[in-house]
């Protein structure tokens, strides 16, 4: 296909994106003004809004603290879910103690443990931190265990063939070969812990994006607290298209997988 | 010496699941029985602690209790299978017409990492206290995973084969029933297992922070009233239900799994 019919088809679709995204946001505009009570939000007013809300040093701080909260949570339920996930796919004994565990935590709503961990840790910020952490781990932790048991087998033969030290064919192989499996547990560990963050925050009344919506829908001013929620859907975007470049960047070997485990 | 934990005979994996959950019981019941009453109930307990299983099992004969978890089954069920009859039909559409498609992508995917608990403020000062608002949101939650992967199985509905029924005059129907069905549905499967997770964090997301109704309305009382047992008990129910949930669906999604095969 020469690149002149790839750019033809690339601008068709653009220009059928732009359309579509004006008629559903001209179907919004006037559906709200006609049907819905003042206060609901409208693409007009929220493009009104837009600069002040922005430029406004309280909902700076919100969404910092809750990206900052986000990225620390994953950090931690990074290391500790592949460390646990690692061992739990190289060591058949340790998968058969915990699998049911990581399971069963993966499925618990993590909305259902906010309370038990506000009572563990407190109305603070530890009580979110926990949640993002709960809330990123489990799924990290069972996406290097399947990474980590679908090592190929001929990788382990060479190890063991030139006896590796453990330490080698734990982390040379066995974390590299998994790579994959991580960014996929990861990719869906930050829409779980973006979740999470905003939960807590509702829940604990904490400062953050989510307290901000809440606080602003409460003051029906809801065109401010739309603009929080694009915000979230901005770190959602970031984390999902950071995740597909890294992969594409790193493993280009790799198909993208629908939508992980 | 440790050598016999590593084989696959079936006693010896059967052995060690056992022992895993008895360690497990054996850990929160010493935890449960170490600590204030308040921060941390055992398992079984005593009458000092007061233990989550006995709990579960009272539970079952309490009306109120019972009364709940129907409330929620029901919230559940509406909300899921509104998001199920709208969003499979509209993904399958979506793969009949691809340039609609194209258009629509990039706004599913916006929506499907939107954070659905951002809206539920939203959603409370609109609609109000009702069942329906509750229901609204557990369709949120459930209906972007749903469409968004069965667009990914409408992206992979091979252009030729709509072309060369198109070529043969293939009716609608048949279209339908052989080219866009079994393309979509094993992704849309796939979806439907994620929306099954995210359908119950909703549940309970809107039992919490819209009027406080069913099991969500347990966790809250017990947690007020730092009854530790009532919360684990109803926590613990709720794990075993998306738990039973999650492997129902996983059972249909691996039945489905052969079509996806035709198209690698």
């Amino acid at each position: 296909m020469s690149a002149r019919s790839i750019s033809k088809i690339l601008r068709g679709g653009l220009r059928d994106k732009i359309i579509a995204g004006i008629v559903i946001l001209v179907a919004w505009q006037v559906g709200v003004q006609t049907f819905a009570a003042k206060f609901v939000a409208k693409p007009l007013n929220i493009i009104d809004v837009f600069p002040t809300v922005i430029s406004d040093p309280d909902f700076l701080a919100a969404a910092a603290a809750t990206l900052l909260a986000v990225v620390q949570g994953l950090f931690i339920a990074l290391i500790l879910g592949t460390v646990v996930g690692v061992a739990m796919g190289r060591v058949k004994a340790i998968d058969r103690l915990l699998n049911g565990y990581v399971n069963g935590f993966y499925t618990l709503p993590m909305v259902a443990a906010l309370p038990l961990l506000t009572i563990w840790f407190g109305y603070e910020e530890n009580a979110r931190l926990a949640t993002v952490i709960f809330a990123g781990f489990f799924s990290i932790a069972m996406n290097a265990r399947d990474g980590a048991s679908a090592v190929p087998p001929e990788y382990l033969e060479v190890c063991k063939a030139y006896r590796a030290k453990a330490r080698y064919v734990w982390f040379d192989i066995t974390v590299f070969s998994s790579l994959p499996y991580l960014i996929a547990g990861f990719r869906l560990a930050a829409g779980r812990a973006l979740v999470g963050a905003v939960i807590a925050e509702f829940f604990v009344s904490l400062d953050g994006l989510g307290m901000y919506i809440l606080s602003h829908t409460r003051s029906f001013q809801h065109n401010e607290a739309v603009v929080g929620v694009l915000a979230l859907v901005a770190f959602g975007l970031l984390f999902e298209q950071s995740m597909t470049w890294a992969m594409k960047h790193y493993f280009p070997w790799y198909r993208r997988e629908g939508g992980g485990s | 010496m440790f050598r016999f934990l590593e084989s696959d005979k079936t006693w010896v994996k059967y052995a060690t699941i056992v022992a895993g959950l008895i360690f497990g019981g054996i850990a929160w019941e010493i935890f449960g029985l170490n600590s204030n009453p308040a921060f941390m109930a055992p398992l079984i307990g005593n009458v000092d602690h007061p233990g989550a299983a006995p709990r579960l099992i009272a539970n079952f004969s309490d009306e109120e209790f019972v009364e709940s978890l129907i409330g929620s089954a029901q919230l559940f069920s509406t909300g899921f299978a509104i998001a199920l009859i709208t969003a499979i039909p509209f993904g399958i559409l979506l793969a009949r017409a691809p340039r609609l498609r194209v258009a629509l992508e990039t706004y599913v995917l916006m929506l499907y990492v939107t954070p659905m608990v951002a809206l539920i403020p939203f959603v409370l000062a609109i609609m109000g206290f009702d069942f329906w608002p509750k229901v609204v949101v557990v369709s949120l939650f459930a209906f972007f995973p749903i469409l968004y992967n069965t667009l990914e199985g409408a992206r992979s509905v091979k252009p030729e084969l709509l072309e060369v029924a198109k070529s043969f005059r293939t009716g609608e129907v048949a279209v339908w029933t052989d080219i866009l069905v079994p393309y979509t549905l094993p992704y849309a499967l796939t979806g439907v297992r994620q929306a099954l997770g995210r359908a119950l964090v909703g549940m309970i997301a809107a039992e919490f922070f819209l009027s406080t109704s069913g099991l969500g309305k347990e966790i809250m009382i017990s947690s007020r009233t730092f009854d530790m047992a009532g919360v684990l008990a109803t926590i613990t129910l709720i794990t075993i239900l998306g738990v039973t949930l999650m492997r129902l669906a996983q059972a249909l999604e691996q039945h489905f799994a052969a079509w996806r095969g035709l198209n690698r």
